[in-house]
């Protein structure tokens, strides 16, 4: 559109981060900085400044009320497209293509088949990143029992974390309890619960002390995973 | 994390990523107001906004577990969501687009430090308000038009009459000159 080459922009990245979030930026230095946006930490708190700049220029538009029809169309679209499922919507950060500029939260899926039993072993890796904190959950079939080992960081003082498990068949997530002080947690699961594990996403939540008082998850998620045999 | 202005949107944020359909009913009841006045704003035409809103909330939907508490308003997320989901809708129908035109008035071309800076002001909204004023009004309208209406640089220099590369290196002084009258 723009045609011919373009002479070097003035004023440097925090410009172009600007422009990146205006949707301005030609095609190609559009990729060449998301590229650089997957590195650097400080680039994008630049974006989500610019974010937040710009959508402070939102403050004197009127609320509009959409018309009643609306919400039923949406629900509709959304039983037509399936949603992603909750690991691939974590795929960009497993590859590092985007990372969290505030809780930065990755999983990992890790472990080793078990043949026999009623099912095999499942494992999942749950990083919050801010917090430093790294667990890894393992669930044996047999026993029916989910230990979820705290390998690095500190229990927040004043909240409890608690673990979720993110069933597409329940539509709403399911407690699996919350985490004790010290650096293990063993969690007995009943039987309708551990069917639903194999492959199922889990996510860890902060909430009030003794878990959440709703029965539904209420603080900010700070980390996800995945139960896997491998 | 605490000091958020809406905890109880990113309490509904953390439960739509967790597919809490409930919540997100809710989440729409409390924002859809909002994001529905952004998305008509952008485009100036009701049928595409409601087309605009349903496609916000989709991605809400499905990026929810992407969202990221960074010490910014949850609001942020949802506008930023809305107003990208309206500029798309609007470059795809952009063929009949009227471009208005912009006064280009030089008087303004080198804008210095005003009130801004004495005026303390903390708030996000006001802040923006006063740095959007040290601007000269002909770029200030620029940066609103990127924005607000998603023009693209074809169109500023159209608006303008002044070439495409030239709008691009305005553009971003006075991004640069509104960043700097933020961070003061």
């Amino acid at each position: 559109m723009t045609g011919g080459p373009q002479p070097d922009p003035p004023d440097g990245v925090e410009a172009t981060a600007a422009e990146y979030v205006l949707g301005l930026l030609p095609e190609a230095e559009t990729q060449a900085f998301e590229a650089l946006l997957a590195r650097d930490a400080g680039l994008r708190e630049e974006v989500a400044s610019w974010q937040a700049c710009f959508a402070a220029l939102t403050a004197d538009i009127p609320e509009v009320t959409p018309p009643e029809g609306l919400w039923p169309r949406v629900e509709a679209r959304l039983h037509r497209a399936p949603r992603v499922p909750l690991w691939r919507q974590l795929a960009p950060y497993l590859l590092g293509a985007v990372a969290a500029a505030g809780i930065a939260w990755a999983a990992m899926v890790s472990g080793v088949m078990t043949p026999g039993g009623t099912g095999p072993e499942l494992h999942a890796r749950l990083v919050a990143g801010v917090q430093g904190l790294a667990l890894q959950a393992d669930y044996a079939p047999r026993s029916r029992r989910l230990t979820v080992r705290r390998e690095a960081g500190e229990l927040p003082s004043d909240r409890a974390l608690e673990l979720w498990l993110l069933s597409d068949s329940a539509g709403a997530p399911v407690s699996l309890g919350v985490l004790t002080e010290g650096a293990e947690t063993v969690l007995d699961l009943p039987p309708a619960l551990a069917r639903q594990l194999s492959g199922a996403a889990i996510a860890l939540s902060e909430e009030p002390p003794g878990g959440s008082p709703t029965g539904r998850p209420t603080g900010p998620v700070i980390a996800l995973g995945r139960l896997a045999p491998e | 994390m605490a000091t958020s202005p809406h905890p109880d949107i990113e309490e509904l944020i953390a439960r739509v990523a967790m597919a809490d359909r409930a919540a997100f009913a809710r989440l729409y009841e409390r924002t859809s107001a909002k994001l529905f006045g952004v998305c008509l704003r952008v485009l100036q035409d009701r049928a595409l906004a409601e087309e605009a809103l349903q496609d916000t909330y989709l991605k809400v939907w499905n990026n929810a577990g992407k969202y990221q508490v960074n010490g910014y308003s949850p609001m942020t997320w949802l506008i930023t969501l809305a107003r990208n989901a309206a500029v798309d809708r609007r470059r795809r129908s952009g063929a009949g687009r009227v471009v208005q035109p912009l006064e280009i008035d030089d008087r303004f071309a080198d804008p210095a430090p005003g009130p801004a800076q004495q005026a303390e002001a903390r708030d996000e909204v006001q802040a923006l308000a006063l740095c959007m004023d040290e601007l000269p009004p002909d770029r200030a309208e620029m940066v609103r038009r990127a924005y607000l209406e998603g023009a693209t640089y074809a169109e500023l220099s159209e608006a303008t009459g002044v070439k495409l590369n030239t709008v691009r290196t305005w553009l971003r002084r006075s991004l640069m000159s509104l960043r700097e009258c933020l961070s003061r």
